[in-house]
């Protein structure tokens, strides 16, 4: 599972960069396109390469929440595009026409960007993660990225970082000094679902040990069931994830967990159908949300919530589970509150992250 | 310009098989042949000789189609050197077309496909597909190309208008008989084309989800006896047709939608007066629609809802199961 790209192509404006180096030293002999500058759409449609580029935009940017549903009020922190895990369901096939992996070469910039972005706003709390455009951890034995943002993250005041994946490569976070401002975390599925629909991505086994390790090394850790998809026999499947889940990790040290149905883009169905035509997951009934996307309706929506919710807090009643994209009707029907009635989504997570 | 030479031929020299230059697709038009009947041909078809010495049809395939059905000959015609290339006379027979006539949709395909054994696709997809009127685009250059590989009834009717070439385009990926199975269909039904298209798409994703093909999903029991109630009108059945085939591939909408009816009935709103969920229940924003003719009425109307806002009956209406 342990990503290694076929060949490389980098920008000869950044052959210098640490990051270049310590790739090439890790991969000796790999073949090597150097380019004045790479477009969008490079080649190598089947993903098999990776891009390294200078990024030339904001690193940090907010999630792109939408007004019609509660957003968590989340901070990106860019530093690559693309993954190479190949979920079926992944929505970055309908955001970028190239398959490979891209990353920004121009750490120092990023980093710069961030701690001037904290900085500047000392007073509020953030919740700042890597995952939004690519897996968290999928090139870390590469690039070691871990070693320069957690103890970064360690000395700001005000801020966490969460390092969202679907891999079990934790080993460069056990040495470092994170000081409970790095929370590490999962998204979770059924093994049935992970093998048919996430099979490039870690076991649930394996992510269930990787979670139990870095409890051990004082990290909190955070869950997404996200995307909980609809099967038959879903509550069965998610009943025994929540047993696994319990029964790997202590729920004292979790940060939070995070509920949200399948939903996508339109124009990823058609990618989905080409791509995987044998994948169920476009088999249950969807209708456009407020937002644009295809969602489930939403009565099975409140009930997998539900049903979540009560398997999780009947196991640790103060948990923080919260939905991912939902209004307020859905979150007070399958939840029983609605985040307003506790400050905020926002400001309920804030309170989990620094607490 | 080409050097072209106007000779007399016999209709037995031209090589009727070589379909290189055909772009032209359908039934030959009426107003041609008695055209060419009244005051013979007008315009020189362009040919040129191939290497067996016969003569492949450069532009001009259907003034000879109806010269032959109408026994005319020998013909003054134009005959190009060998030396021109299969490409040049490619073109030419596409742009002699296109000065002349909209293209059809098969006909459109025909360019596209025949080109592309000369052309790389980029540079085509940026000369032709706007000369055909269609937006340069990679998808839509590979939709026109697969319409081609679809049956020649489904062609005819494409190129007829009897089937519009969207529906094509949603068929030609389909097996063969499921292919047959909604070609009949619609042929049968006057659905819209969007309603068409739909239905393609609804049928699909039954048969995937219940491990049917899409012919056994139209060929279900509900289907035939509603596509078979002839007592009730082509338009009437076409509706029901399509809610049926809605409902199969949304139970949990259709389900909430006939709670929600069956909740407001019993709510015995006062005349004129509409309660709207939200579209696909999704959402906080349901609406009232609230019709009156004067001013008393509008109170007497706001005062019953008044009442009822505060019934349990109402508040159940916006909830889930
Ligand atoms: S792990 Fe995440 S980013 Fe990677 S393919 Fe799966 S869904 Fe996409």
């Amino acid at each position: 599972m342990k990503y290694r790209p076929e060949r490389l192509v980098i920008e000869k404006g950044v052959a210098g960069s640490p990051l270049v180096k310590r790739i090439l030293e890790t991969l000796p002999g790999i073949s090597v396109d150097w380019v004045d500058e790479l477009k969008e759409d490079a080649d190598g449609e089947n993903g098999s390469f990776l891009e390294i580029v200078k990024f030339r935009g904001r690193f940090i940017k907010p999630c792109p929440g939408t007004r019609f549903y509660n957003c968590c009020g989340y901070q990106i922190l860019n530093l690559g595009i693309h993954c190479s895990l190949g979920c079926t369901y992944c929505i970055l096939q309908a955001y970028f026409t190239s398959r490979n992996v891209r990353l920004f070469a121009n750490l120092d910039d990023a980093i710069q960007q961030l701690t001037e972005h904290l900085d500047n706003s000392r007073r509020q709390t953030h919740r700042i993660g890597t995952g939004e455009f690519t897996d968290s951890l999928l090139l870390d034995p590469l690039i070691h990225l871990s070693e320069h943002l957690v103890p970064l993250f360690a000395a700001q005041p005000n801020a966490i970082l969460e390092l969202k994946t679907k891999t079990a490569q934790v080993d460069l976070l056990e040495n470092l000094d994170h000081r409970g401002h790095t929370i590490v975390a999962w998204s979770l599925n059924p093994p049935q679902v992970i093998a048919g629909e996430e099979s490039g991505a870690a076991p649930l086994e394996a992510r269930l040990e990787a979670a139990q390790r870095c409890q051990r090394w004082g990290y909190r850790v955070a869950f997404h069931f996200d995307p909980l998809l609809a099967y038959p026999g879903w509550q069965q499947g998610y009943q025994e994830v929540v047993d696994r889940l319990f029964s790997a990790v202590a729920p004292g040290g979790i940060a939070w967990i995070s509920l949200g149905t399948l939903r996508f883009m339109p124009s990823l169905k058609t990618i989905i159908q080409q791509r995987y035509p044998n994948t169920s997951i476009l088999d249950e009934e969807f209708i456009p949300g407020l937002d644009g996307k295809l969602r489930y309706f939403r009565d099975l929506r409140v009930e997998m919530y539900a049903h979540l919710n009560e398997l999780l807090l009947g196991i640790h009643k103060d948990l923080c589970v919260y939905l991912c994209m939902e209004s307020d009707d859905v979150w007070r029907e399958a939840l029983g509150f609605s985040p307003a009635e506790r400050g905020g989504l926002s400001a309920m997570l804030d309170r989990r992250a620094l607490s | 310009m080409t050097e072209k030479e106007s000779y007399s031929i016999q209709l037995d020299e031209v090589d009727w098989n070589d379909a290189s230059c055909l772009i032209t697709y359908g039934p030959l038009p009426d107003k041609l042949t008695l055209s060419i009947q009244t005051v013979g041909l007008i315009q020189k078809p362009l040919l040129q000789r191939n290497r067996d010495g016969l003569l492949r049809i450069v532009c001009g395939s259907r003034r000879l189609a109806v010269c032959q059905q109408l026994g005319l000959e020998p013909l003054s015609c134009e005959i190009l050197p060998t030396s021109i290339s299969p490409e040049t006379c490619l073109r030419m027979a596409i742009y002699d077309n296109i000065a002349q006539r909209d293209l059809n949709p098969v006909e459109k395909s025909l360019v596209l496909t025949k080109m592309a054994q000369h052309e790389d696709q980029a540079q085509l997809i940026q000369e032709f597909m706007p000369l055909l009127n269609l937006e340069p685009s990679t998808v839509i250059f590979g939709r026109y190309k697969k319409l081609l590989l679809m049956e020649e009834s489904i062609l005819d009717a494409i190129a007829g208008g009897t089937l519009h070439e969207r529906i094509g385009f949603v068929l030609s990926p389909l097996e063969q008989g499921d292919r047959f199975a909604f070609f009949n269909f619609f042929q049968e039904l006057p659905f819209s084309v969007s309603v068409q298209e739909e239905l393609v798409e609804t049928v699909v994703e039954i048969g995937r989800r219940d491990n049917l093909t899409p012919r056994e999903v139209l060929d279900s029991a509900e289907v035939n006896d509603l596509r078979r109630a002839h007592k009730r009108s082509a338009r009437q059945r076409v509706q029901e047709i399509r809610k049926q085939l809605l409902a199969t591939r949304a139970p949990r909408l259709t389900a909430r939608e006939e709670r929600f009816d069956r909740e407001v009935g019993k709510l015995k709103l006062p005349a004129g007066v509409r309660v709207v969920p939200p579209p696909y229940f999704e959402g906080p924003r349901w609406s009232l629609e609230c019709t009156f003719e004067r001013g008393d009425e509008l109170a007497t109307r706001l005062r019953q809802l008044a009442e009822l806002a505060d019934q349990p009956e109402f508040k159940q209406i916006m909830e889930s199961e």
